[in-house]
């Protein structure tokens, strides 16, 4: 029926309304000149009656205005009146309009462009059919607390025979492929998977096929699916790639498959091929190394809780049945869309998205500020059409819709902004991380995200349109009118709210002040911390040994010495050297360790330490210092005692009192023995926020890996050294990949993207949000200077010298300042411990920002309150009480 | 003139009252009403209108075009079956309330 009411009304607003609006006329006219009738019938002139017939009937516009109220049909009739009203005051103050469209389209669009982030990577689901049914593993030791997302091969097939909550279960891991058909030899990232990988997560290859069950057996022919890219770019689109055979490490594979460019599995990184994990017995008996990652899509019906409490039941078995590899260890399930949740950069994220919350929530507190400073201003105009019969809802209404009006401009300048904002954070992500983000880091202005807007800014509109609105329409009638003049005093009551608007817009740009504050240290501090070795004209180049070509320690040293011989001879080189493991790229190896002579740690209890076997050269070439002793160098050939070099972490963990030099060290599942030889400061290695952590150097000569990154430092700048270094590498051997060849600076900078672009955000976000607390300040200080003119004329004719009246406006804005100042201090204290896990190397109560900020944004508001007071300063009292 | 001033929500009853007894145009509500109460109320006679189009409005009157005495095109208005309803429920109400206020009124101070 509404509905219905509704829709006649519309109809009636529309094609009627004019109709209505004649016939009203009318009716109210034939009233008049019936009554002038009668008037004249009991002897009045003609004249004297119409006149007489109008006074009885009253005020005519009140009556007409209560008649399109009574009939409703006003509504759409008034809103279009409305919105056109809006636009044309909008028009009539540029000045006004501009400052107010400029400051929704930053608080909108900052909103917009981090939304569209948080609506790809938590709020759609992952490009899967019904992928809130796939589940991850994950291994759960109940002593420890350690939650991983390994399982053992073994653990996994007696999993998947007897639960009841998934089909099947897939096991993967990621792994390198060195590709030497078709072109100069590239390391390819790549996955192996079980059979049924593309199948259980539901996506179809572009050409071919997806592997079968037979193909998953170990000793079955190598068959390999490739990426849309690998396809085009290695093998130029070639129609006949299905059947073709390539070369993987040494070996011929067969091409079965190629996956839509469109396809991405976050969890396992960038990935070009795919080849059948195909587990052979030995790997499938093995309990003890829990090297796969799992997930398995739930069966229709099948709970999450369901494969928890199967987890738990089939784990408990295992452990009584395993209790050497299993003890402790129980399975848990956690949907894939969290667990992609957890690798990008959500919690950063999220950072944002509180810190643009409150932006907009400045900006808009601005916004209402300069409307009801318009109010203000307007006093007499809306006395006026109080007068003549315009209602108080009428009001509201109109002033409402010109918010409306405003904020749908703001709108589409917010989402202008924003499509930019998402642009400019698009092409800041580096290739190299864009593989372990969704959709590739890539978002669109799409229905969600417009949605969002739209929905942010008509409630804020109405919201914010509201206190505006209401004081607007709040203008007593005969008080004002009765008030020769609107500038003599400020109307004390709107001038609260407005003073409460804008205290609690400084406090909040307080807060995010505080906030950016603390990030933009935190970044600071950690790129100018110390990683313990020198990272300027350093190059790093990476790779593999296949075990096909280099099986023997023998056939390691030689190429390592052969490279290592090759790149001295380039130019500019001032040193080389090679490790296992380098910061930013292999990271080493995790091993045991002990002390030879100590108490043994109880079993479960084990102590690691990060372990890189490095040539003679290696800790010279990174600078790192050392403490005491010697480094490793020429002297630990294959034949000598076995050496190693500590870390000060691992040193002090052991030999706190005693001189860790000639002790001896056990490492690794070997139970090697070496003689400490000299101490090293403890470096970074794979983030530059991580904690000092122990580490051990052990001679490459004594210890060979088929892992190796080769240090090359050069003098100054050398910008042909990246290629240089795969040339001489490829001298050694002509089909030996690298996986990368980096400067290690732009190593660290990649690893450090997340928080470098979070640190240029919140410096933007640090700065709009002082810039619009300063605009709040000085709009309303600016407007209090207008209406108290003539007061501070009158002052100035009393004798008030310029610095006293500059004084009372500087006071007037400093104590609302103050006021904000504080509050937000306060609130920062509860809220900036939230940001603890993004900070570094500063407490969340940090005293310098905390003393810092408050001093700034003082400043900042002295300065907003100059302009003003300045002219309060120049007010000349003839002018001033002249003017009315 | 002693005129009384009426509440707004009586002029509705005393227009229901007026259009009951014939379809009439806003003028001749006006002079209807003058005339059923002896010319003792005083109605704002710009008023009238708002009251008539919220009772269309609210389906108790409904409006025609039609031709009044004097020839002009006028707006007639006529009780709709609910606006006969309310009307007899307003005149009840309203009879009940002057009974009961005038019984108290008429109270003497020994009778308390």
């Amino acid at each position: 029926m509404k509905l219905l009411a509704a829709i006649r009304n519309l109809f009636f607003a529309l094609f009627r309304r004019a109709q209505s609006e004649n016939e009203m006329r009318e009716e109210l006219l034939a009233h008049l000149k019936d009554r002038a009738d009668d008037l004249v019938r009991s002897g009045l002139t003609r004249a004297a009656a119409e006149r007489r017939a109008r006074i009885e009937f009253g005020a005519s516009e009140k009556f007409k205005e209560e008649i399109r109220e009574a009939t409703g049909a006003n509504f759409f009739n008034t809103l279009l009146q409305d919105v056109r009203f809006g636009f044309r005051i909008l028009r009539k103050s540029p000045g006004f309009t501009a400052v107010a469209i400029l400051t929704l389209a930053l608080g909108i669009g900052a909103n917009t462009a981090i939304f569209s982030y948080v609506d790809a990577w938590l709020i759609k689901p992952l490009p899967y059919p019904q992928a809130d049914r796939l589940m991850v593993f994950l291994t759960h030791d109940k002593q420890r607390g350690w939650t991983g997302n390994n399982i053992s091969a073994a653990d996994l097939q007696d999993f998947q025979k007897q639960n009841s909550a998934f089909d099947t279960t897939v096991g993967w891991w990621s792994t390198n492929f060195n590709l030497t058909s078709d072109g100069p030899p590239v390391l390819v990232e790549a996955g192996q998977v079980s059979w049924n990988f593309f199948d259980v997560l539901g996506v179809k290859p572009i050409h071919g096929r997806t592997f079968s069950a037979d193909d998953d057996r170990s000793g079955a022919g190598h068959v390999v699916i490739i990426s849309e890219g690998l396809w085009r770019d290695r093998f130029a689109s070639d129609p006949g790639i299905i059947n073709r055979s390539v070369r993987i490490d040494d070996e011929l594979y067969t091409v079965i498959g190629v996956m839509p460019g469109t396809f991405q599995f976050t969890l396992m990184g960038i990935a070009n091929m795919w080849t059948p994990l195909a587990l052979t017995d030995q790997q499938l008996a093995n309990r003890g190394t829990e090297w796969l990652s799992a997930f398995g899509r739930l069966k229709p019906g099948a709970t999450q809780q369901q494969a928890g409490a199967e987890g738990a039941t089939i784990f408990s078995r295992l452990e009584k049945e395993y209790p050497k590899t299993n003890t402790n260890l129980t399975l848990l399930f956690s949907s894939m869309t969290a667990e992609v949740g957890k690798n990008e950069g959500v919690p950063q994220v999220m950072i944002c998205f509180w810190i643009v919350g409150l932006i907009l929530l400045i900006a808009c507190a601005n916004v209402a500020n300069l409307m009801m400073a318009r109010a203000t201003r307007r006093s007499r105009e809306f006395v006026v059409r109080r007068t003549l019969g315009a209602g108080k809802g009428r009001l509201i209404r109109q002033l409402l819709a010109e918010s409306l009006v405003l904020f749908f401009f703001g709108g589409i300048a917010g989402t202008l902004f924003g499509a930019w904002g998402m642009h400019w954070i698009q092409t800041s992500i580096p290739d190299k991380i864009r593989g372990y983000l969704v959709n590739f880091g890539e978002v669109k202005l799409d229905f969600v995200t417009l949605s969002f807007t739209l929905a942010l800014t008509m409630g804020c509109a109405i919201i914010f349109g509201l206190a505006p609105a209401l004081e607007g329409s709040r203008f007593d009638l005969s008080s004002t009118l009765k008030e020769t003049s609107s500038q003599s005093t400020g109307s004390r009551g709107g001038g609260r709210l407005r003073r409460i608007l804008v205290g609690a817009e400084i406090a909040l740009a307080v807060i995010v002040l505080i906030s950016t504050t603390l990030l933009v240290r935190s970044f600071i501090l950690s790129v100018s911390s110390n990683a313990g070795f020198n990272s300027a004209n350093l190059t790093i180049a990476q790779l593999d040994l296949p075990k096909t070509r280099y099986a023997h320690p023998a056939d390691m040293r030689n190429f390592n010495d052969a490279v290592i011989a090759r790149l001295r001879t380039l130019p500019q080189v001032v040193s080389v050297g090679a490790a296992s493991g380098v910061p930013f790229g292999g990271y080493g190896q995790i091993v045991v360790i002990a002390a030879v002579g100590k108490p043994p740690q109880k079993s479960g209890e084990e102590l690691g330490a990060r372990m890189s076997s490095v040539s003679a050269d290696y800790l010279a070439t990174m600078q790192m210092q050392l403490l005491q002793g010697r480094a490793i160098n020429s002297s630990d050939g294959p034949n000598a005692p076995p050496s190693v070099v500590i870390s000060e972490t691992l040193a002090k963990l052991f030999w706190a009192n005693e001189n860790p030099v000639g002790q001896k060290l056990q490492f690794g599942a070997d139970k090697n023995i070496a003689t400490v030889v000299g101490v090293v400061k403890d470096i970074k290695m794979y983030n530059l926020r991580s904690r000092p952590e122990r580490q051990l150097y052990v001679p490459f000569s004594q210890f060979p890996t088929p892992t190796m990154g080769f240090v090359v430092r050069t003098q100054g700048k050398a910008p042909a050294i990246a290629a240089g270094v795969r040339d001489e590498i490829w001298s050694v051997d002509r089909d030996q990949p690298m996986s990368s060849v980096e400067q290690l600076d732009n190593l660290m900078a990649i690893t450090d993207t997340g928080n470098r672009m979070l640190t240029k955000l919140m410096v933007f976000f640090g700065l709009l949000a002082t810039f619009l607390g300063a605009i709040g300040i000085y709009g309303l200080i600016s407007q209090m200077v207008s209406q108290r003119i003539h007061e501070i004329g009158i002052r100035v004719a009393l004798g008030a010298s310029p610095r006293q009246v500059m004084r009372m406006v500087l006071r007037e804005g400093l104590k609302l300042a103050l006021i904000g100042i504080t509050l937000g201090v306060l609130l920062s204290l509860a809220v900036t411990r939230s940001l603890a896990f993004a900070l570094y190397g500063v407490q969340p109560t940090d005293l310098v920002t905390f003393v810092g900020v408050p001093a700034l944004f003082t400043m900042v508001a002295i300065a907003a309150c100059y302009i003003p007071a300045q002219r309060a300063m120049r007010v000349d009292p003839m002018v001033a009480l002249r003017y009315e | 003139m002693n005129q009384a001033q009426i509440l707004p929500g009586n002029l509705d009853l005393l227009i229901l009252k007026a259009v009951s007894l014939g379809p009439l145009h806003g003028y001749g509500v006006l002079l209807r009403i003058e005339q059923i109460s002896n010319g003792a109320l005083n109605i704002e006679q710009g008023a009238l209108y708002p009251a008539l189009y919220r009772l269309v409005r609210q389906g108790l009157l409904k409006a025609n075009w039609g031709t009044s005495d004097n020839n002009r095109r006028a707006k007639f208005y006529e009780l709709t079956a609910a606006g006969r309803k309310r009307l007899r429920q307003e005149e009840t109400d309203w009879n009940r309330l002057v009974t009961a206020i005038g019984s108290a009124l008429a109270a003497r101070p020994e009778e308390t």
